[in-house]
Parts: C-alpha cells; sequence; structure tokens
C-alpha cells in the first residue's frame, strides 16, 4: 500500500474552503431573481375522505400568486390527493406567494372538508380482519396457510390422477390455521433454503422473541427543498438538494409528460441525505407546477415538521425470530416472520429480512415478510435499507444463544462465519471477506478479551454486513496547461465522494493532490450517473475515474511520444512529467509542456474519459463493540466505550474512512436508545427536535474507528462502500451491552430510560 | 405587514434595512442580506445550524427577531476569516475533517469560535456539553470535537 502518493492518505477535502466559510451552495440558497415561496397545502386527518377543497379565499390574500391542486396535473399522474387521505400531512395543494410567510398564511386560508376515517398505526392491528382497510380488500396468507394453499392450487392443476381425498385433506388443515389471513398488505417476500423443521428438531436449544423496530427519520440536517424555474419554451431547470439529479430528471419529465431534454436538474450540495434523498414528488414536482403555473421562479422547502410528517423515513417492524443451535456452539437453523410498517404506500425494504442470516453459516434458514399499510407517510432508504433491524433481531438473539449456553459471544460468532469458499445461498461461494478479521480487530482495539466492568456496567458486541451496489457513471478529464487537471462529472459529492474521485486521479497522473479540481455538471451537461446511494459512490466513480486516467494517461504517453521522438514502451510518467526511461542524459516532458504542444497538433487537447457500469462487488463488515453504566434508579445509559471496525476493502482517504464509520455507529446508536417517530390516531405525534431527540455531542464519548482492509477484487484499489455497513450492528451492539450490564434484554427499541427501569422492577429490582 | 427601519450591524458592515417586525434574524440575514451561509435546520431552536453571534454571545438567530438586533454587533460565519486568512476553528475543521455534509459546520464553527471567545481552557467532556445545543447528524460528533480541541490549543497558544 506504502507504494500510493496520493490514495491512502488523509488529505484534506476538495470542499473544505466552502464548507468552513459558508460558501457552499445548498438547496435554500438558491435564490435566482423574482423568486416566489411555494407552500404546501396537507391534510390535518390521518386517515379521511376529502369531500371539497376550497382555494377562493387564499387565492384572494395579497401577494399569493398561484395555488396548484391534482386539477392542475396535466399527464394525470399523482401528485396531489383528490378524494382520500391516508396520512397527516399528506399533500394536498401547493401555493406560491411573494414572501415565505404570505404563502404559509395563504395554506391555512385553503379550506378543506373532510370526513374522518377510523385509522390504524400498529402493524400488528392492521393485518386484523378488524382493522380499517387502506386500499381494498386485498388479502395475503401467512406462511403457513400459503404452503397449504400452493399445494392445492398444485394438486387441482393436475387433471391426470383424482386428489380428491389429498385436497380435503388440505382444505381441513387450511382451517387450523384461520388467523393467518393478513389485512392491508403491501407486499411480501419468502425464501427458504434447508429444512427449518429439521433443524430445530436437531438442536439442544431454541429461542424463540419478537423484536420491535421503531420507524425512525433520517434526519438530514437539510430539510428537503426544491428552486425551480419554468421559462416559456417549456424548458424546466430544477435546482434540487437530492442524492440522483438524474433519477429526479427521469422522475419529473415522467410525472408531469415532458420531454427529457427540456428538464435539466442541477443537483446542489446536499446537506445530508442518507437514503431519504431521492424523492421526486416531495418537493421537486410542486415547485415545479408552481413556476409553469406563473412563469415564476419558485422555491419550495420544507420546515423540519414538515420532514417528519411528509418525508420518506425508515420503515419499523415486528419480526418474529427463533433460532435452534447445539451446545457446543453451532447454528442449525434459524426462521424469522417479519412484518414492516410501510405506511400509505408499498415500498419498505422486506426483502433486507433476509439479513437475519448475518454472515454466518445457517444450514436451515425461512423467512417471510410483508409490507404491511398503515396511515403513515411512506417510507424510503436510510443507510442501509432494511439491515439494521433485521441484524438488531439477528444479533440480539445469538447474543442471547451463546449466553445461555455459556459461550463467549464474540467466541460463539467467530464459530458460526461464513469462510471463503463456503456456498452463499444466491449461488456461487463465499468471496474472501474480512469477516474474521474485523470482529477480532474490534474486540483486540476495545480491550474484550481483559474485558473489566464494575456494577450496572456491561460489555456488547455485534456485526452487521452490508455489500455496496453499483451502477453507471461517466467522467472526463483534462490536462491544462498549467500542468492541472481538470476533472468533470454528474455524480453528487456524499461526504467527501469527489475527493477520493480526484485522488484517485492525481495518483494516477502523479501530479500533486493540489493541482486536480473537480467540477459536477449538471444534467444537461454531464455524462450519466448513478445516485449518490448504496454506497455506491466510491465504487462506480472511483472505477470510473480509475478508467478516465488511464485513457488519459494512455493519451499522455502517446503525445510524449510524438514531442520526444521516443517509444512509447521507453516513457514512463512519474511526478507529473513524462521521461524517456533510457535517456542519458534524461530527458522528460512535463504535463504543463505537453498539454501546450498538444494545442499545436492535428490531435489536440489531453482529454481522457472513463464509463464504467457494473462489477460484483464484496460485502463488508462492521463489528462494534460498547461498554455501558447502566443507572438502576433512573434507567438511563452511559456510553463508557464505542469501539467500531471495518473491513473497508482499501481505505483510499482514511480521514473521510473513518467519519464514516464514527457516523453511522452514532446514527446506529440513536436508533437503539433514543430515536422513535410515535403515531396515534391523529398521526405522527412527535414532528420536531424536542419530542424526537437525536444525539448531541452531549450523549457520547469519541467513537473510535478500526480500518481493516481486505481488498475488494473489482473495488478501485480494493475498496468498498463504507457509506452504509457502520449503522448495521450498533441497534444489538447496544441491547447487548445493556443485557450484559443488568440483565435486562430489551427488544423493543428504543431503549428508553423508562423501559429499562420498568423491566427492573417487574425483575423485582 | 408594515416594515421598520432597521440599522444592522453584521460582519463590521453596517445595513439600513426596511423589515417586517415578525422576520426572524434568520429570514433578514438569508433572504434580505443574502448571507446564506447560516443554515435553517428547524426554526424551532433546538439545532444551532442558525448559530450566529450578537454582542459576544452565541444565539439562535431563528428564535430572534431581526428587529431586535438593531444597534448589535452580529458575526454570521461570513465574518470569521479576516483578510482571507481562515479562523483556527475553520482550519481545524478542515484539518480533522470536522465535517461531511457541511450543513451544521457554519453553525458549529460560529459556536465554538464563541465559546473560545469566552474561555478556549476547557476539556473535551466540558466541550461536549457546552456545544450540546448543535446537532450533526453526519460526524457522530468525534472529529467536531478533535477540530474544537484543536482549535482551542493553537487559539491558546496565540494568546
Ligand atoms: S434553525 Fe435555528 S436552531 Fe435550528
Ligand atoms: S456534517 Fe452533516 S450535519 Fe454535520
Amino acid at each position: 500500500m506504502s507504494d500510493y502518493t496520493v490514495v491512502g492518505q488523509k488529505v484534506p477535502r476538495v470542499d473544505a474552503i466552502e464548507k468552513v466559510t459558508g460558501t457552499a451552495q445548498y438547496g435554500a440558497d438558491v435564490h435566482p431573481a423574482g423568486m416566489l415561496y411555494g407552500k404546501i397545502v396537507r391534510s390535518k386527518h390521518a386517515h379521511a375522505n376529502i369531500l371539497s377543497i376550497d382555494t377562493s379565499e387564499a387565492e384572494k390574500l395579497p401577494g399569493v400568486r398561484a395555488i396548484v391542486t391534482q386539477a392542475d396535473v396535466q399527464s394525470g399522474r399523482r401528485v396531489f390527493a383528490t378524494d382520500k387521505v391516508l396520512y397527516l400531512g399528506e399533500p394536498l395543494a401547493a401555493v406560491a406567494a411573494t414572501d415565505a410567510d404570505i404563502a404559509e398564511e395563504a395554506a391555512e386560508l385553503v379550506h378543506i372538508e373532510y370526513e374522518v376515517l377510523p385509522v390504524v398505526q400498529d402493524v400488528m392491528e392492521a393485518i386484523k380482519p378488524s382493522a380499517p382497510r387502506l386500499h381494498g380488500d386485498a388479502t395475503k396468507d401467512g406462511p403457513n396457510r400459503r404452503g397449504i394453499a400452493a399445494q392445492i392450487r398444485k394438486l387441482s392443476r393436475d387433471k391426470e390422477t383424482d386428489h380428491g381425498d389429498e385436497l380435503r385433506a388440505l382444505e381441513a388443515a387450511l382451517e387450523k390455521y384461520p388467523d393467518e389471513v393478513y389485512y392491508n398488505i403491501s407486499a411480501e417476500s419468502h425464501s427458504e433454503a434447508g429444512d427449518v423443521e429439521q433443524g430445530f428438531a436437531d438442536s439442544d436449544i431454541v429461542v424463540e422473541d419478537t423484536y420491535v423496530i421503531p420507524r425512525v427519520h433520517q434526519t438530514y440536517m437539510e430539510p428537503h427543498v426544491s428552486v425551480a424555474s419554468a421559462d416559456s419554451s417549456g424548458k424546466v431547470t430544477v435546482w434540487a438538494s437530492t442524492q440522483g439529479p438524474f433519477a429526479i430528471r427521469s422522475g419529473i419529465a415522467g410525472t408531469l409528460g415532458i420531454p427529457l431534454t427540456q428538464v435539466n436538474v442541477i443537483g446542489t450540495t446536499m446537506g445530508g441525505g442518507f437514503g431519504g434523498r431521492f424523492g421526486v414528488i416531495i418537493t421537486h414536482v410542486p415547485a415545479v407546477l408552481l413556476s409553469q403555473k406563473t412563469g415564476r421562479p419558485v422555491r419550495v422547502q420544507m420546515t423540519r415538521e414538515e420532514e417528519f410528517l411528509d418525508g420518506r423515513p425508515a420503515p419499523g417492524c415486528v419480526i418474529k425470530l427463533k433460532t435452534g443451535a447445539t451446545n457446543d456452539g453451532r447454528i442449525l437453523a434459524r426462521q424469522a416472520l417479519a412484518f414492516w410498517d410501510s405506511g400509505s404506500v408499498s415500498g419498505a425494504s422486506i426483502g433486507s429480512t433476509i439479513r437475519v442470516r448475518g454472515v454466518y453459516k445457517i444450514p436451515n434458514l425461512k423467512v417471510d415478510a410483508y409490507g404491511v399499510h398503515t396511515n403513515k407517510s411512506g417510507t424510503a432508504a436510510y443507510r442501509a435499507p432494511g439491515a439494521p433491524q433485521a441484524i438488531f433481531a439477528g444479533e440480539s438473539q445469538l447474543d442471547e444463544i451463546a449466553r445461555r449456553i455459556g459461550m463467549d459471544t464474540v467466541e460463539f460468532r467467530l464459530k458460526n462465519m461464513r469462510e471463503e469458499g463456503d456456498e452463499v445461498p444466491a449461488g456461487g461461494s463465499e468471496p474472501r471477506v474480512g469477516y474474521k478479521e474485523t470482529l477480532q480487530a474490534v474486540a483486540d482495539a476495545a480491550g474484550w478479551w481483559g474485558r473489566e466492568k464494575d456494577e450496572n456496567q456491561g460489555w456488547g458486541v455485534a456485526v452487521g454486513d452490508w455489500t455496496n451496489g453499483c451502477g453507471p457513471g461517466g467522467v472526463y478529464v483534462s490536462v491544462h496547461e498549467d500542468g492541472s487537471v481538470r476533472i468533470f462529472h454528474g455524480s453528487m459529492d456524499i461526504t467527501g465522494t469527489d475527493t477520493s474521485i480526484s485522488q484517485i486521479i492525481a495518483e494516477i497522473l502523479t501530479v500533486p493532490y493540489e493541482n486536480v479540481t473537480i467540477t459536477r455538471g449538471d444534467t444537461d451537461s454531464a455524462p450519466y450517473s448513478t445516485g449518490s446511494g448504496g454506497s455506491v459512490v466510491t465504487f462506480t466513480m472511483g472505477n470510473t475515474a480509475k478508467l478516465a486516467a488511464e485513457d488519459t494517461h494512455r493519451r499522455i504517453l502517446e503525445l510524449a511520444s510524438e514531442r520526444l521522438n521516443a517509444n512509447v514502451d521507453n516513457l514512463e510518467l512519474r511526478e507529473g512529467a513524462v521521461h524517456i526511461i533510457t535517456a542519458d542524459p534524461p530527458k522528460s516532458i512535463s504535463l504543463g509542456e505537453l498539454a501546450a504542444y498538444s494545442l499545436s497538433t492535428t490531435g489536440g487537447p489531453i482529454v481522457g474519459k472513463g464509463s464504467f457500469a457494473r462489477q460484483p462487488s464484496t460485502p463488508a463488515l462492521a463489528a462494534q463493540i460498547a461498554k455501558v453504566e447502566v443507572d438502576p434508579g433512573t434507567g438511563r445509559t452511559r456510553v463508557l466505550k464505542l469501539v467500531a471496525s471495518q473491513d473497508v476493502g482499501f481505505a483510499i482517504n482514511p480521514m473521510t474512512v473513518e467519519g464514516q464509520i464514527e457516523g453511522g455507529t452514532v446514527q446506529g446508536y440513536a436508533w437503539a436508545m433514543m430515536e422513535e417517530m410515535q403515531y396515534n390516531e391523529a398521526g405522527n405525534v412527535n414532528p420536531g427536535f424536542v419530542d424526537y431527540r437525536v444525539p448531541t455531542s452531549a450523549d457520547l464519548p469519541t467513537v473510535e474507528s478500526v480500518i481493516v482492509e481486505v481488498p475488494a477484487p473489482n473495488g478501485p484499489y480494493g475498496a468498498k462502500g463504507v457509506g452504509e455497513p457502520p449503522i448495521t450492528p450498533t441497534l444489538a451492539t447496544m441491547a447487548n451491552a445493556v443485557c450484559d450490564a443488568v440483565g435486562i434484554r430489551v427488544n423493543e427499541l428504543p431503549i428508553k430510560p423508562e423501559k429499562v427501569v420498568n423491566a427492573l422492577r417487574s425483575n423485582g429490582h | 405587514m408594515a416594515k421598520l427601519p432597521v440599522t444592522l450591524t453584521v460582519n463590521g458592515d453596517e445595513y439600513d434595512l426596511l423589515i417586517e417586525p415578525r422576520k426572524t434574524l434568520l429570514a433578514v440575514l438569508r433572504d434580505t442580506l443574502g448571507l446564506t451561509g447560516t443554515k435553517e435546520g428547524c426554526s424551532t431552536g433546538d439545532c444551532g445550524a442558525c448559530t450566529v453571534i450578537v454582542d459576544g454571545r452565541a444565539v439562535t438567530s431563528c428564535m430572534v427577531l431581526g428587529v431586535t438586533a438593531a444597534g448589535k454587533a452580529i458575526t454570521t460565519v461570513e465574518g470569521l476569516a479576516v483578510d482571507g486568512e481562515l479562523h483556527p476553528v475553520q482550519q481545524a475543521f478542515i484539518d480533522t475533517g470536522g465535517y461531511q455534509c457541511g450543513f451544521c459546520t457554519p453553525g458549529f464553527i460560529v459556536a465554538s469560535k464563541a465559546l473560545l471567545d469566552e474561555n478556549p481552557n476547557r476539556t473535551e467532556e466540558e466541550f461536549r456539553h457546552a456545544l450540546g445545543g448543535n446537532i450533526c447528524r453526519c460526524t457522530g460528533y468525534t472529529k467536531i470535537l478533535e477540530a474544537v480541541m484543536q482549535a482551542a490549543e493553537e487559539v491558546q497558544a496565540t494568546a
């Protein structure tokens, strides 16, 4: 690794100055001349029929320039609710006015007549036949009924033989599970490997528990915002705070029926996203509609309260999990039945339930998962979508088993971890991943093996895995006459990815990092780039950048060979100049000189390009250990130590990698201990930072991060995506630590002080 | 709504303005003066993204009416660098990687500067509590505290 001079180094970020001086331009900082302020009119009920929408009084307010409702959406695609609302805060109309306060007043003056309907917020209630239905009467069979029903369908298709008796038996069997018909189901997912029943039968110990994980908000610090400007030719320009400008472009074009070329999306500096900043409808489409109607630029900016009401947070879920193991610590079987709260629309990450499997050899596994409608806003990705929830269940239960069979919880995990070459259920075999190295590393760094604790103190450990995605991207590189290098691309910087791209290109072109600058184009000018989510950027854009730099490198040597009159094979690019290896005395030409020379050649300026789509990625592991102290009187948990290790493949910039590990771990901590979006009949009842507490520096100690590097074969320099893994194990790490401290296993997050106190009381404390 | 004539002093510059009494100092700074370095994260006084210094004290500008800031010395993130030279806190945030998305950063930098002006001689634990009014969702605070400790050292060394 030490051969590299720029990658692998803690260089300052490319956007350092703008970020610390306040000049970086975020969405709400965009202010074109004549701009109007938009405000969305929202439902005041969690479930209601809409009888009428009257905008006449709002229209009369001085300063109001336009009001749009679904009637203004010519494409007919749903933007605003019309006859029914399914959650508190659902958009019904939008107003544009000359001033933000006027827009807010006008929104209040839009009169809506409701017929209030019964509400359901709890997933376990929503699946019952007595629950109000959000979308018609669709039902789904539970896993047992489902299996029998499938058998019945199969037999009845067979017309050759008479299956009368069997069918009657199956029908009777079906009646054993009348409660297994679920209502309000938005989606389902099922998978099975081996024979779980046999696995449980062979086990010495079987543990079964129900885990409840709350819905939490990504809580990026910059609320959603867009500024749209539609001109008289029909061209629409949108300054959007988004992780994926190209997705927003096609989303706006598709929703409003505008040709793709008539939409230009300019991605503004993003104030955090964590997966929650891909939505098209939330602010972008209303802003465009208002601008089209008024002929003026319009900014639609959400308040923090609107974020909680109508953001797209991470789904909560209920997971019933059962695990069987032998007394000598081998896991034999695991079965999960999960209900994910997908809110008013489908889309919760129910497929992630399979992650209860973790990184262990589990020969028998069965997973059934359902998405369930409730009267809440829809959900979206949040840092490793679905994984923290499933891994909380999986890693809590493993801990419990280790405890009961009297085995060290780290050793228990090490014993069951998959190894290189093991078969993986999706097909193929396990690549080399630093599962064991990463767990060992955190155990060593935290002092696990010699750990000590006083009364009411405890240690918890957990691991979580995630694999980065990838997608298409393009990068251009040009070399200028002063020897500087300029990069051009269209991918959103997500906490340091522009820096990694710049480092890679500086490394390959052997120029000082300071001489490399990077420009982001809008969707009109830049090559397509996949969205900045799913930990894709370093993998995808890193590979793209590498290809672009190599292409540039080729062109440089070609020009140098012409200029120096030397064979390409005898040339070497190093320290920003091309040298003739064999020349004595040494002969070379600098990149600046070459760039200047290129302008007078028939070939033209030095330009390189890279484009890339996909290569198989390699899983990454995060392993964490917490030491806590629980005050049995107040139930408060104080973190004394929090150590996080992660197999990152290769850290292109260790400073930003550590930052990802620290930040993700703290988000996981918050999910475990503090955060929960609360709902009742009225809808969300804690839409602000006073009642929805996120951690501040006062809540936490320093997070110690440990970087483990087991290279990914297809990653740039071996790098893997680092953003998502660190949030995955922390929920269980904390629960396991609290359990070790006071003997109480909290399976329903967050671990609030009152829960701990109550549990201690009922345990006779 | 009737507007009132107000003179504001921001980063040493005087502005004669006509502002509505209901506008917050945050709205005046951002919308009227175009000083958008100060951020709006909640507008309820709970996140610290809008922190500015008024007469030497860090305040959340979303909780202050613009008209009440008349005659006071206001410093925003735009006013910290002197003659192109970054304030030690700004430099420290760069050196340690104390920011990620950067949205909370102006608030943290301004709040930290106010704390350092008041008393740079604090322990990390004391800074952790003193900065408890500012939310950062990205960093987990470890590198922010590193930055503040580095700046505190620097400020004390040059005092
Ligand atoms: S915007 Fe003022 S404290 Fe959040
Ligand atoms: S750096 Fe993103 S909120 Fe602090």
